[in-house]
């Protein structure tokens, strides 16, 4: 099968969605120069009505969308990093999840807003973030965090074509990475978890760039004859809890690794699903693996913060009753700067 | 834009019909039937039926929580009965009794309140991209108080929809009074409408205790906007009578809120003042006006009765998780 870079994946889903109906539209900051390369040739197909160039104004683009909804529309607002979906935060948690639920059900407000999430790049407390904490707590909205280019072409076209809100995160470590992705059409429901790695000693459930970080450890353990099953719920809302909940009745050990700060996270929200309906399968506490309760620091500081690999293989240890530490090797460091990475897209 | 004669008796029974149904809402929520608040718009009347009874059906309204938005929500076409309804709790309500006090219907334009006062200002600039990608010519009208002219989201839709040239009209609702604080402790300037200027649309201050000087600005603005000229700014200066919130204590008759500003504005009671004018023209006789009265009153009466008779939602916790996401 073909390979493609997981922004081509996305830009081939917007392409598609575009050119299949034509209430689709696409704005934000710099949406017609979008760096990543996510709307290469948008603007030359669609023309500026249907590729818009907003103003410095995340609660004007992500309100905006809601009110083009509400008229009919199925807008897509394009926030670059998620942290700049902070300012319009009203409009997210109010306006987009509520408004259909606040005046009885009877509206639709289909919606996607896009953005990169994620640290590892040194970008500092406002340009590292992952919010899938936030958005998960929000009743009203549907959360994809897709983590491979096939995942990221299938989640966006079936987000796109959602007649509800949904966030769309894609990590940005991912921005230059391949992977299959065929040239025929197709669409991954929501909801439906994909067991990336079958294991059977130890369950770890990961979302986001952790999905590359665990199966990157389950390879270096499985040297050690420790078999971890990765699952990678695709869509946080709905979660797929059925599927993760069968993997831990089976190994009866799980890890659930988010990159988001650990306290009142989503690893916390998993964990306790689980022990509400599988309990007694348990044979080990459940451990979690998160951001340290601090905001994210910039520089080389930030793996102080950020979730690491041994972090993962000592939580593996941990529910294993392991007495000796499993040491892993973290994978050649992340070091880029963003400019470095756009420039080699670019190429 | 002049008047027939048939149109200027619409729009007075328009704020007749205003005016009473508020007054049966205070009645109402001091009865214990309304499990919400009521927020009266008494005396600002002539904002919302001036800019909003000769729109098109079409066209898109925002409105904001002065008065639950009856006064834009009644002439544009929503019955009084869905509103009450609603205030109740009933099934029959605009929002199947669920919202607290909301009036949506998209078949009238008319998309909803947004509780964070202000939320509205982007959203209409989102109605506008629709309405101009439609290319069918309608208009948002948005209508929000002196207040919420000062949030940062008035800014960012100003920008994009004078950018953009929307079909946009701003109206300012200027009743003077942030619920308890007077608008010079709060607002620099005499006139929101000044800043019109800096987004390069026109801005013009009216009397908002004249109905017909609200229509004649609104729709001049309506009809740069359906012509593809862009956003208008329009402040209408008018007083509220009642408290903020029926119920709640409220600052009148202290240094804040004079009792004699009160008085004074109540002798520009904009029912009062129209029906003199229109009797002083001709346009109406006193038995007609004692007519209007009396049917708004019945009309309003008999809406009220049928929403206390109106079953309420037959399996609420069904409704609310099917409220949450469209299929």
């Amino acid at each position: 099968m073909r390979q493609i870079r997981y922004t081509e994946a996305i830009n081939e889903a917007l392409m598609e969605e575009m050119s299949r109906d034509e209430t689709v539209y696409i704005i934000g900051e710099c949406a017609t120069a979008e760096p990543m390369g996510a709307h290469k040739g948008l603007v030359e197909k669609f023309g500026k009505d249907r590729v818009k160039d907003a103003a410095l104004s995340e609660p004007a683009i992500i309100g905006s969308c809601v009110g083009a909804a509400l008229g009919g529309y199925r807008p897509i607002a394009n926030m670059r990093f998620s942290d700049f979906i902070i300012p319009a935060l009203d409009e997210v948690i109010h306006k987009a999840a509520k408004w259909r639920f606040g005046h009885g059900g009877k509206q639709k407000i289909p919606l996607v807003i896009i953005a990169a999430i994620g640290g590892y790049i040194g970008a500092g407390p406002e340009h590292s973030q992952c919010l899938e904490s936030i958005i998960m707590h929000t009743p009203g909205l549907k959360l994809a965090i897709p983590t491979t280019p096939y995942d990221a072409k299938g989640l966006l076209k079936t987000a796109i074509r959602d007649n509800n809100p949904v966030v769309y995160f894609f990590h940005k470590l991912f921005i230059g990475t391949k992977g299959e992705v065929p040239e025929e059409e197709y669409t991954i429901p929501f909801g439906v978890a994909d067991i990336k790695r079958q294991g059977k000693d130890v369950t770890v459930v990961a979302t986001g760039y952790m999905v590359q970080m665990a199966l990157g450890v389950a390879n270096q353990l499985q040297e050690r004859g420790i078999n971890i099953e990765v699952i990678d719920p695709r869509t946080l809302e709905p979660l797929d809890i059925d599927t993760i909940v069968a993997s831990v009745k089976k190994t009866k050990r799980v890890v659930i690794v988010d990159e988001d700060t650990l306290q009142c996270g989503v690893t916390g929200e998993i964990g306790m699903q689980i022990v509400e309906r599988a309990f007694d399968y348990l044979d080990a506490p459940i451990q979690r693996v998160g951001s340290a309760n601090l905001p994210i620091p910039g520089g080389f500081f930030e793996r102080y913060v950020l979730p690491q690999p041994q972090d993962i293989a000592d939580a593996t240890g941990k529910v294993l009753g392991l007495k000796e530490r499993l040491s892993v090797m973290a994978p050649e460091r992340q070091t880029f700067h963003a400019s470095e990475k756009l420039h080699l897209e670019q190429k | 834009m002049k008047l027939k004669k048939e149109q200027k008796v619409k729009l007075y029974i328009n704020l007749v019909r205003v005016r009473k149904l508020d007054e049966v809402m205070v009645k109402a929520l001091f009865a214990g039937k309304i499990p919400s608040f009521f927020h009266s718009q008494q005396g600002q009347e002539a904002v919302g039926v001036g800019a909003c009874t000769f729109l098109r059906k079409d066209d898109y309204v925002y409105y904001s929580h002065r008065g639950h938005g009856i006064s834009k929500t009644l002439p544009k076409g929503v019955s009084p009965r869905v509103i009450i309804a609603e205030h109740y709790g009933k099934s029959t309500g605009s929002c199947g009794g669920m919202s607290g006090f909301h009036t949506a219907d998209m078949e009238l334009g008319i998309p909803g309140i947004s509780g964070t006062l202000g939320g509205g200002f982007v959203l209409s600039a989102g109605m506008g991209i629709a309405a101009m990608m439609k290319g069918k010519g309608q208009v948002v009208v948005c209508i929000e108080g002196d207040g919420t002219y000062c949030r940062g989201t008035f800014h960012e839709a100003a920008i994009m929809t004078a950018n953009w040239k929307l079909p946009i009209v701003w109206v300012i609702e200027n009743n003077q009074y942030m619920t308890f604080t007077p608008i010079c402790e709060y607002y620099p300037m005499e006139n929101i409408a000044d800043l019109a200027f800096g987004y390069g649309m026109p801005g013009i201050v009216v009397d908002g205790q004249d109905v017909i000087a609200v229509y004649e600005a609104v729709q001049t603005a309506v009809e740069r906007a359906r012509d593809g000229e862009g956003p208008s700014l329009i402040e209408c200066k008018t007083y509220r009578f009642r408290s903020h919130a029926e119920g709640i204590p409220d600052i009148k008759g202290t240094e804040l809120r004079p009792q004699e500003e009160i008085e004074i504005w109540k002798k520009r009671d904009p029912v009062n003042l129209f029906r003199e004018r229109l009797l002083k023209e001709g346009a109406l006789k006193q038995a007609d006006a004692d007519q209007i009265d009396r049917e708004a009153t019945e009309e309003m009466e008999e809406a009220e009765r049928l929403a206390t008779a109106d079953p309420m939602a037959a399996d609420p916790e069904t409704f609310l998780k099917r409220a949450l996401y469209s299929n």
